[in-house]
């Protein structure tokens, strides 16, 4: 027994001994000097490598168009999703684009430097385009088809040309602004180090841990394992210049532990070891109203966020049924109780319906605003519309000729399933909604909740017919929106495309949408782009292609100010988004913040 | 000795028949699946891309890296040709980590939790059993149904129970991790403490399920022993009491290894539930989101690493019953 005793001590200190080994650092973070998140990291960190693929390294290499998470590595710009703004980071002053959108201009600020002490210069920027274009990274990809290079015109000053098509003009001039404030600048010289390194082997650059990686931006890494990772702020970065923040940001480090799931963020939150947490709460205002915690949101009261996208349904247009019967697409949308489902799934963190009427616009102020919402006035929904659903579904003929409670279609029993992944609670709960919407109205419809690696199997698939009704996301905000947005909701380029994660998962095709999405991007008189949208909500409230069925955020922002106080807040007139304290603008906050007992 | 060593020649070869079986299903099963894990690497890449045919470009491109473009029997191949030189290749779902590096990062963490979790619950348990067989009296009458009642509650209840009660409520133990959430991770006393008290509640919520078990197996086989006629025998012959009680229990603990062995076994599944709940890292977690993410080299590593720890514990235990059981060995030897 003795024995045995020993033994489990021994294997306890072993244990702890084989930790200690990988131990980097001797240290306990000081709590007043950490700001912990929660929400970002799940999983392990794969690299450092921020020209590589699959990082999974939330806190260093993440976040896109709506606002690039800039604490180790930064963008030209930073995007505000409040006001659609572009701030400069890396670049001094604003953008100039030349007559005929074909160039952008943008000059580095004199003081951007990297922690190694050199300049962030023009032609950094340029070889980061280069080499994504090379090896097929992430920035490669994506901007690929719409830049077709970057120039260095001399140290400091760089031009970005658009991608030409047929007639000359840029595939997307959008989309270079996209590039602004979306993709991270690294460094020539590391870039080209590490090229080298791997023999210029695409897969091998991708795949490099980056462990040397060099950065521009205010903190950079300092531990990680299967538990946590943890930044620490670089006293050096040049952002401190006064021709950026002017100092450096507050928290000396940035934690992040790994959490197994949603609750134990929450958990955690709660407990007070975290402060800044990215997670969707359900009845989030209970942590204050109810359990007294020093926890607050972005606004004191329902949404408490900011709403930037709507999870969608899609009708599937292989099914012959969907794609012929606009009335029966339609009726099921508006039997639908949009209502109960913001209620209960999004614990009212959504603007109704009522409150941002229907349209391919995300609830903020700015793309409210790009619509005449008069013109389409009539043709909007709030939902839970049953006797409308009827009459609709009578007047096309597809009424239940057998007696069996249920409406046929051509003769043939209407019968739909309703799909998302399993264990996405919110979204189980809205097709449960949309199921009994169905059944109201004599339309059946059956739930289907497949695991994830399934569903994204079938759902990307453009030939699929296993679900009928399925849902997804369509992007948030960033400087390509809504057009972005309505591009997934309507073109006809990602009809029959394998593989399909761009958008229009439904396979819908509408050439008059497809002609005003080629002429937005073209666009910049604010009249001309407001009827063609309006136009565009008038075909998506007709035709109803896919419906939206809620508002939701693009990340969610809760506060636990037992340690930290001054977050921004929606009635501050600080004009710092809730995004985390990272995203874009949002990362401004971390300049700003204080301690509750300094 | 020679019908020993045909024994020991047979059972090799049933083993050997058994690994191959398995490794054959081991990569196999997975890959029934209706899920394609490459779309998911390619889904990551992908999102907010409004070029559809560069997003075509990646997956092919996934495709070519993780060979799935390939025929099945010539992947098969691949994968046993590499699993020989310890190369179980990328996996899908942490791709571009090595499952090597997954599985020897998180592994630790498994049996430092698992292993004395295993142990101490298995000799809680047969103590108690034997004692409540035995001596009876409080053991028997309170202790073994506690214990019993304890064991009857899912693990996942007993974890919450446990974080609710101790971590969210009294505020004694922490709410997750395998250490506290503001260290890291270095060679000094206090670290040390932290990992003890992180062990705490998983430890706990994985022993009191597993005690009641244990004792009511051992219970009923010493009492069965109790009774036996040899007992009655030797109690006739006069011989001590301790001396026959040690071997009451020499015949009872046969199950009960081969319970413990299994266990042991099988530990490197991980404690899923208890990593779960406390965000404690190991291998059970891994393993459950390389089944969701249907990241087929993930899959066959794991459960080809307990496949032959399995059939490691079980050939050991062949030869430790020799040692324990004269009968067992009689057998052996005919």
């Amino acid at each position: 027994m003795k024995k045995l005793a020993a033994l489990l001590l021994a294997m306890i200190l072993a244990l702890s001994l084989g930790l200690t080994a990988q131990a980097e650092t001797v240290t306990e973070l000081p709590r007043n000097e950490t700001l912990y998140f929660a929400g970002q990291q799940w999983g392990t960190v794969n690299s450092w490598n921020v020209i590589g693929t699959n990082q999974n390294n939330a806190m260093a290499i993440a976040g896109g168009i709506a606002g690039y998470r800039t604490l180790m590595f930064e963008t030209l710009y930073m995007y505000n999703f409040m006001d659609g703004s572009l701030t400069g980071l890396l670049a001094d002053g604003d953008y100039a684009w030349n007559e005929d959108m074909t160039e952008l201009s943008v000059k580095i600020k004199d003081a951007a430097k990297w922690s190694d002490g050199t300049d962030v210069t023009a032609q950094d920027v340029a070889r980061t385009f280069e080499i994504g274009v090379e090896i097929g990274n992430g920035t490669g990809t994506s901007y690929g088809a719409y830049i077709a290079g970057i120039d260095a015109v001399d140290d400091k000053n760089l031009v970005i040309r658009a991608a030409l098509n047929d007639a000359g003009q840029p595939v997307n001039p959008l989309k270079l602004l996209d590039f602004l404030s979306g993709v991270p600048v690294a460094q020539a010289a590391w870039i080209d180090t590490v090229v080298e390194r791997n023999g210029g082997d695409a897969v091998a650059i991708l795949n490099d841990a980056g462990d040397d990686v060099v950065w521009s931006g205010p903190y950079t890494r300092y531990f990680a394992d299967d538990t946590k990772v943890v930044l620490i702020r670089d006293d050096n970065y040049w952002g401190q210049d006064a021709s950026m923040w002017g100092k450096l940001p507050v928290p000396k480090y940035i934690a992040h532990a790994i959490y197994a799931d949603n609750p134990a963020g929450e958990t955690a939150l709660k407990a007070g070891e975290v402060d800044v947490c990215q997670q969707f709460i359900g009845n989030v205002q209970n942590l204050w109203l109810q359990d007294g915690l020093p926890i607050s949101t972005y606004y004191e009261e329902a949404p408490y966020g900011v709403c930037l996208t709507m999870p969608t349904a899609w009708y599937n247009m292989n099914i012959p049924m969907l794609k012929e019967s606009a009335a029966l697409r339609k009726a099921i949308a508006i039997a639908v109780d949009y209502d109960s489902i913001i209620a209960n799934a999004m614990t009212n963190q959504s603007p109704s319906f009522n409150d941002a009427p229907r349209s391919l616009m995300n609830p903020t102020e700015g793309e409210q605003a790009l619509y005449d919402h008069e013109a389409v006035k009539d043709l909007q929904w709030a939902g839970n519309d049953i006797e409308g659903a009827i009459a609709l579904l009578d007047e096309a003929g597809i009424v239940d000729s057998d007696g069996d409670g249920w409406r046929e279609y051509n003769g043939e029993k209407i019968s739909l399933n309703a799909v998302c992944p399993n264990g996405w609670t919110d979204w189980q709960a809205s097709m449960e909604i949309v199921a009994a919407a169905g059944a109201k109205i004599g339309v059946e419809i059956t739930t289907l909740y497949p695991e994830y690696s399934i569903y994204q199997t079938v759902f990307t698939n453009p030939n699929q017919t296993e679900y009928a009704i399925f849902m997804w996301s369509p992007d948030g905000a960033g400087p390509s929106m809504p057009w972005g947005r309505i591009n997934q909701f309507f073109s006809s380029s990602f009809v029959g495309v394998e593989n399909n994660w761009s958008g229009n998962w439904g396979q819908y095709v509408n050439e008059r949408a497809d002609e005003l999405l080629s002429i937005i991007p073209m666009t910049t008189d604010a009249e001309e782009l407001k009827a063609m949208y309006t136009e565009l909500v008038e075909i998506y409230l007709t035709e109803v292609p896919s419906f939206s069925l809620m508002y939701r955020p693009s990340v969610f922002h809760a506060v636990n100010e037992s340690v930290w106080t001054n977050f921004p807040t929606g009635d501050d007139g600080r004009n710092i988004p809730p995004a985390d304290c990272t995203d874009g603008y949002g990362i401004a906050a971390l300049y700003e913040l204080e301690l509750v007992n300094p | 000795m020679k019908g020993y060593r045909k024994y020991f020649g047979k059972k090799i070869l049933w083993f050997v028949v058994t690994f191959v079986v398995a490794v054959i299903l081991n990569f196999i099963l997975p890959r029934l699946m209706p899920a394609d894990p490459v779309a998911a690497i390619t889904g990551k890449m992908a999102q907010g891309m409004t070029d559809a045919s560069a997003v075509q470009e990646i997956y092919q491109r996934y495709q070519k890296e993780f060979g799935t473009d390939k025929p099945m029997i010539e992947q098969f191949f691949i994968f046993v040709q590499n699993m020989f030189h310890g190369d179980f290749g990328t996996s899908f779902s942490q791709y571009p980590r090595t499952v090597s590096d997954i599985i020897s990062s998180a592994i630790w963490w498994t049996i430092g939790l698992q292993f004395p979790a295993i142990i101490v619950g298995w000799l809680l348990g047969n103590i108690l059993g034997a004692l409540a067989a035995y001596v009876r009296k409080g053991f028997d009458k309170v202790l073994m149904p506690v214990t019993l009642f304890l064991s009857n509650i899912p693990a996942f209840a007993m974890a919450v129970i446990l974080l609710v009660l101790f971590a969210v409520n009294l505020k004694i133990a922490p709410v997750s991790g395998g250490y506290a959430f503001d260290m890291i991770p270095n060679f000094s006393w206090n670290f040390v403490r932290s990992v003890i008290t992180h062990y705490q509640l998983p430890f706990w919520s994985i022993v009191l399920v597993s005690i009641g078990g244990q004792a009511v197996g051992m219970r009923s086989m010493s009492i069965y022993e109790l009774n036996a006629d040899y007992v009655k025998y030797a109690r006739f012959l006069g011989i001590k009491d301790r001396k026959i009680v040690g071997y009451v229990f020499r015949n009872a603990m046969l199950p009960q290894v081969t319970g413990l062995a299994l266990s042991i076994g099988t530990m490197v599944g991980g404690a899923l539930v208890a990593e779960i709940i406390f965000s404690y890292p190991g291998l059970g977690s891994t393993m459950y989101e390389a089944v969701t993410a249907a990241d087929y080299p993930l899959i066959s590593a794991t459960t080809l690493i307990i496949t032959v720890m399995v059939l490691i514990v079980t050939f050991l235990l062949d030869i430790i019953y020799g040692f324990i059981d004269p009968r067992v060995k009689a057998a052996q030897f005919d």
